[in-house]
């Protein structure tokens, strides 16, 4: 039997997912928006609805993402040699050869998304309530407004990759947003630096 | 159908106000309580239901105490309408086929976004967070009317018709060209103006903002593109490379 | 108006005085815009820079009050740089007459006419009049030379009026006066024509008729008169305001501006012989010499079948004040206030706004015993036992309210400021209660009427005698229901007998009796005729065998190019649209101004009803006679008068043949700078030495009203704004009381734009929100610093419900009024401005 160790708490697990249906859904409702897609109304009724729906992940969204500060915001800040070298291997990607440098629970590329993550949601979630809530204030819409699509630009490209990441390209990742447990064998290939610290911890 | 406009003549306008009830009659838009705050200019502002209204400006003068100008102030119905550019509602905003952009109250979603497209500062919101503004009176001009304001105006300062005769009678008139002939892609309301647009308390050069212009044409289709090249990308790291297995790579 | 409304766009140049068009008449405004179009000027001369003066070419500020000394000094300029028209006016004007040699002017009499009694305030005007030859013709001297020729008179007369001395007077800058003189005095040639336009602000003054005087002097020097583009033009503050004068509205007027007969002319025989103008002048064509017919025929329209040659058609019945009584607004509610009446119908006014001295009318309304208010909304004069200052246990006054319906729930005709009477039909049924005002009148009749039967009465003839036949009684007797065209007819008239023109061979029918009369020529004094407004005889008549109402009409046919519209509805007199157009010819009937042929003589062309050569083409003329060259059958131009000239020397006046500059009963100024006369002379004081009722107070030329003010209206609101407030769209845009002043007098009072303020004067306090503006500048008078407020009318106490509207500008207004119309005196007055 597989040692298993445990990589995310419950409640990581479940803010993941509820950010990530949060932005599924802001995501195809903006879309929406952006591209006067009508044939949403066959999911929405009316795009009045789907304005009421956008508004409402928006919170939920944003609620996520500031609840996801307690879980790797301290982690995320904390870049060390290994991370740059790890960044600058490309985290290994593009060579089955490369050799990378041992990693703590988040390897670098996983800080690096959840710094993005946090830029551009902050970004994205900041702009949305002031055109939600103040539209009116001309200037400041029309600077909000940009700042809403190039963010969710970003975001739209950003979150494919993040899922090919987490799921196709690194097997046995997946799991972790779904049981929270991955096998310490694997851990150490790809956490060394955090299953050591367990293991000193224990 | 050829375009219709709107013609403002300053000139001829004597402040009378008579399109500012007309139009309220014809579009059935509720009176609001108001003051008089030392001006003759009232109310002081469009209003969801206040869909024109005639500025009052007193402008100095050599030979009088002042020049007293009656601009008309209302929806100019542009061409390339940055209202209608920014809208995200399908059919909130509508150009008629005489060239107006009209609205549907139903279609609108209440976002607001419009009042930021706008160079003029038209759009406004009534209760129901629903768009208002001036639309050219299209049932009026379906059935071969002229709108409201056009109908009631007894100088002719307000002028509708054809564009292309609204700017040749224009021309006949000795005014070689008009406010928003050419702006924004040619505006659906001109102004035979005798000074600069400044005096008249109009922008010169009227523009929607370029960050719109920029979100409409580079950043909406940069959207898709960035999305096919990230979900591209990793379909093709995926053939090319493929995912880590066990044994390969990992850390030293 | 002498044209009408559309010929505004005729004109060179358009004088806009003592009115505010673009604010009041708005619509008139498309025609004097199409006049600037091409190549007009307008001139507006007025204390304020108004919504008008904004559109002017010349815009001239001038202190209320002012206007004869303003024209007088035009009249100057004209006469000293021989800008007049001289053949016009040594021909069409009695510019050559010789006056009496016993009259002397103003400027010999320290400000008088002669003749003038101090007691009775009146003149004795024996020596203003003509000599007279031993044809009893006016003797002439058409050279103008003769020191005692009207001409010399009029120039010795406005020699005092020197652009130093108007300056001085109406605070109008010398350089102002002369660009305003010289665009208007440039019409003086025979292809230059220039029009003016008044309204209450020549009207409403101590000198309202003299003011309108001063400028048919100045038309008439510039043979602006009969021209188009020209005349003198009223404009009427309410769309049928012409008609209800036409028909008699004015206590002194029959309809048709037939005088009302008096109590001492007891017989029509009398009457006729003392109140028709007579001429020796075979070449004046004398119109008012057939007043004989036109009282008869309205006898026989009202009194019919029991009018009769034996009763003098009903003569005696006709109601006749005493001699030397006025029973015009301001004497009704002085009378009113000392409780000498007991009831009183507010039928369609709001006196308690609309009256001069308003807390006077409102104490007055409190001394009836009843009143009745027919209108469309309540209003402050229905309501006034509630209102500010009334203490609703002590006023005993019962009120009726009649609702009435408005003009787009009733048809009939409305005559507008161009005597033009257009057909409107009804849009909506009447709502709630409402009735038209022929509806009430019908059923104030019938009470009335049974109640003379049953009960008797000292004289019920005059309303048991009247024909009533509008329509189809109902078993009571009463109509049932109105109809309308049936008054219409009646005021054309009837033709009660055949008649025959006797004089053609062979003798030739005109009319058929029981038929529609088709003219007013045809109307007689026998009783064969009737006509109920002997002016609108033609408007509802018969054309080639089909009844026709005239102003129902509604082609769009200009064949002179000059806006005459012919077919377009029907103006009087015999549809013609501009009045005193024989003068716009020269004597042979050739135009002045070909451009602008009103009519021409065809000399070749055959009369289709005489048959003779010689006929006029254009507008209809006034009369068919041929040109004044003619010596057998020509005639003079000023048909109305039995001199059959314009009138520069007008004796018909109370306060002088020509016009004088007095002061308003209150204005800033000690002493009158043209004479001893500070104010006029023949006005009848309503507080004098002797005293009077402390609501008549007047304060001049007094350091606690040291302001001049006047009243004006808004485009957004209609005269005491009864309609327009109960209007949300037009309060919405025009929503309080408020006072219009200069930064220069705000500064030297504190007072800030926007702020609620007092204003008071010696009768009365309201508050007004201040508009502080540039387009009030204080005037520079008799070397001093003279400063003028204005406000608007057409606020009251009872509506907005609130009070947030403010209470009317004429709680301010005085007890004075014109000496000859006794027209109030509301555009010139004194108050005080201060923050509240």
């Amino acid at each position: 039997m597989t040692t298993m160790i445990k990589k995310t708490s419950a409640f990581e697990r479940a803010n993941h997912w509820i950010m990530a249906v949060s932005f599924l859904v802001l995501a195809v409702t903006g879309a929406g928006f952006l591209y006067r897609l009508e044939g949403l109304n066959s999911i929405f009724g009316s795009f009045q609805n789907m304005k009421t729906v956008h508004n409402y992940a928006g919170i939920v969204f944003s609620v996520s993402l500031v609840l996801s500060l307690f879980s790797y915001l301290g982690e995320a800040l904390r870049f060390d040699a290994d991370d740059f070298i790890w960044l600058l291997t490309l985290g290994g990607y593009l060579s089955k050869k490369a050799k990378l440098p041992p990693q703590g629970r988040l390897n670098a590329g996983q800080k690096s998304f959840y710094l993005f993550l946090i830029i551009a949601g902050t970004a994205i979630s900041a702009t949305g309530y002031i055109i939600w809530l103040v539209p009116t204030l001309r200037e400041w819409i029309l600077i909000s407004h940009l700042t809403h699509n190039i963010s969710f630009v970003l975001l739209l490209m950003a979150i494919p990759i993040h899922i090919y990441l987490g799921t196709l390209a690194n097997p046995g990742t997946f799991r972790i947003m779904v049981y929270g447990t991955v096998p310490v064998e694997w851990a150490r290939k790809k956490h060394a630096k955090w299953v050591r610290s367990m293991e000193a911890g224990q | 159908m050829q375009r219709k406009t709107l013609l403002i003549s300053p000139e001829l306008c004597i402040g009378c106000r008579g399109c500012q009830t007309a139009c309220k009659a014809w579009n059935r838009l509720p009176a609001t309580k108001t003051a008089n705050k030392g001006s003759f200019e009232n109310p002081p502002d469009l209003t969801p239901y206040v869909y024109n209204k005639i500025r009052y400006v007193e402008a100095p003068s050599e030979a009088n105490p002042v020049r007293w100008l009656f601009i008309s102030q209302r929806c100019m119905h542009c061409e390339d309408a940055g209202c209608m550019k920014i809208c995200p509602a399908p059919g909130a905003l509508f150009r008629t086929k005489e060239g107006a952009v009209a609205f549907n109250k139903d279609k609108c979603i209440g976002c607001k976004l419009c009042i930021a497209g706008c160079p003029f500062n038209i759009p406004r919101y009534d209760e129901k967070d629903k768009i208002s503004k001036c639309h050219l009176c299209p049932d009026r001009i379906a059935g071969g009317l002229e709108p409201a304001c056009a109908k009631t105006c007894p100088t002719g300062a307000i002028a509708f018709g054809d564009r292309s005769a609204i700017i040749a009678g224009a021309r006949n008139a000795g005014y070689r060209k008009l406010y928003g002939e050419a702006d924004l892609g040619g505006l659906g309301v001109l102004y035979a103006f005798k000074e600069s647009p400044e005096f008249y308390g109009m922008n010169e050069k009227p523009a929607i903002p370029e960050s719109i212009v920029f979100w409409h044409n580079v950043l909406k289709p940069l959207a898709l593109i960035g999305l096919g090249g990230a979900v591209a990308g990793s379909v093709l790291h995926y053939l090319a490379i493929g995912p880590k297995r066990d044994g390969e790579g990992g850390e030293k | 108006m002498t044209n009408h409304w559309i010929d505004v766009k005729n004109a060179d140049v358009i004088l806009v005085m003592g009115a505010n068009p673009a604010e009041n008449h708005p619509v008139s405004m498309k025609w004097i815009m199409r006049a600037k179009e091409k190549g007009a000027k307008l001139v507006v001369v007025d204390p304020r820079f108004t919504r008008t003066a904004a559109k002017a070419d010349i815009y001239a500020p001038m202190r209320s009050g002012t206007d004869i000394a303003f024209m007088g000094g035009m009249i100057k300029y004209i006469l000293e740089h021989n800008l007049y028209f001289k053949e016009y006016v040594v021909n069409y004007t009695n510019a050559s007459f010789l006056v009496n040699p016993g009259y002397k002017g103003p400027g010999e009499l320290k400000g008088l006419f002669s003749g003038y009694d101090e007691k009775t305030r009146k003149y004795d005007k024996k020596t203003w009049s003509f000599q007279m030859d031993e044809k009893g013709l006016p003797k002439k001297d058409p050279a103008l030379k003769d020191q005692n020729c009207v001409f010399q008179l009029l120039k010795k007369h406005y020699s005092r009026y020197t652009l130093d001395k108007v300056s001085s007077i109406t605070g109008t800058p010398k350089e102002k006066l002369v660009e305003v003189y010289k665009a208007f005095a440039s019409t003086g040639k025979p292809d230059r024509v220039g029009t003016e336009l008044y309204a209450m602000g020549w009207t409403q003054h101590t000198v309202g008729t003299q003011n309108i005087r001063a400028m048919a002097i100045i038309q008439l020097l510039l043979g602006n008169i009969g021209m188009a583009g020209g005349g003198i033009n009223a404009l009427r503050g309410a769309c049928n305001v012409q008609g209800s004068t036409d028909h008699g509205l004015l206590f002194h007027i029959l309809p048709g501006y037939i005088p009302v007969p008096t109590a001492s002319i007891t017989d029509l025989k009398t009457y006729i012989e003392k109140l028709t103008p007579k001429t020796k002048d075979p070449k004046s064509v004398n119109w008012w010499g057939n007043r004989g017919k036109y009282i008869t025929s309205y006898l026989k329209a009202i009194y019919g079948n029991h009018a009769t040659k034996d009763n003098d058609f009903g003569y005696a019945w006709v109601p006749k004040p005493d001699e030397g009584i006025n029973a015009s607004w301001l004497m009704l509610f002085d009378r009113m206030f000392k409780g000498k009446f007991e009831g009183f119908f507010a039928w369609g006014m709001n006196p308690a706004c609309s009256g001069a001295n308003s807390n006077k009318v409102r104490k007055a309304l409190a001394k009836l015993k009843w009143m009745v208010d027919v209108d469309l909304f309540d209003n402050e004069t229905s309501s006034f036992w509630k209102g500010p200052g009334m203490n609703p246990k002590e006023v005993q006054t019962e009120v009726f309210s009649l609702p009435a319906c408005s003009i787009v729930e009733k048809e009939g005709s409305i005559t507008n400021s161009g005597r033009l009477a257009q057909w409107h039909d009804k849009a909506i049924e009447p709502v709630g209660g409402s009735k038209p005002d022929s509806e009430i009148i019908n059923e104030l009749y019938f009470r009335v009427k049974r109640l003379y039967r049953k009960q008797g009465g000292k004289l019920p003839d005059p309303v048991t005698k009247l024909t009533w036949d509008y329509g189809e009684k109902g078993p009571d007797g009463k109509i049932k229901k109105m109809d309308i065209h049936r008054v219409a007819k009646e005021i054309n008239g009837y033709y009660l007998e055949d008649l025959i023109d006797k004089k053609a061979a062979p003798p030739k029918q005109l009319g058929k009796k029981g038929e529609l009369c088709a003219t007013f020529v045809h109307l007689q004094n026998d009783g064969t005729t009737s006509s109920g407004n002997w002016i609108y005889c033609q408007s509802y008549t018969r054309k080639e065998g089909k009844v026709i109402n005239m102003m129902a009409r509604r082609k769009k046919t200009d064949p002179t190019g000059l806006g005459l519209y012919p077919e377009w509805a029907w103006c009087w007199p015999v549809n013609r649209k501009i009045i005193y157009n024989r003068a716009s010819v020269d004597l042979q009937g050739r135009p002045w101004d070909p451009k602008r042929a009103v009519i021409k003589w065809n000399p070749a062309k055959e009369d289709p009803n005489t048959k003779k050569p010689g006929v006029w083409e254009g507008d209809v003329p006034d009369g068919p006679a041929p040109p004044m060259s003619d010596e057998k059958a020509g005639k003079y131009p000023f048909i109305m008068r039995p001199d059959g000239m314009g009138a520069l020397f007008g004796p018909g006046l109370a306060d002088g043949p020509f016009p004088e500059h007095y002061e308003a009963l209150e204005c800033p100024l000690q002493e009158n700078l043209m004479s001893k006369q500070r104010i006029n002379p023949a006005v009848k004081l309503f507080y004098d030495k002797a005293g009077g009722v402390p609501e008549d107070i007047f304060f001049s030329y007094d350091i606690r009203y040291p302001y001049v003010a006047t009243t004006y209206r808004v485009s957004e609101h209609w005269q005491t704004g009864v309609f327009t407030r109960h209007e949300p769209w037009q309060l919405e845009m025009m929503p309080q009381q408020f006072v219009e002043l200069s930064e220069e007098l705000a500064k030297e009072k504190g007072i800030k734009n926007g702020d609620k303020i007092n204003v008071s004067s010696g009768r009365g306090k309201i508050w007004a929100i201040a508009v502080v503006t540039e387009r009030f500048k204080p005037f520079k008078v008799a070397g001093n610093t003279v400063h003028q407020v204005g406000l608007p009318w057409c606020f009251g106490w009872q509506y907005p419900e609130d009070g947030s509207g403010g209470d009317s500008s004429n709680l301010l207004t005085p007890t004075i009024g014109d000496a000859n119309t006794m027209i109030p005196e509301t555009k010139a007055f004194m108050v005080n401005v201060e923050k509240a």
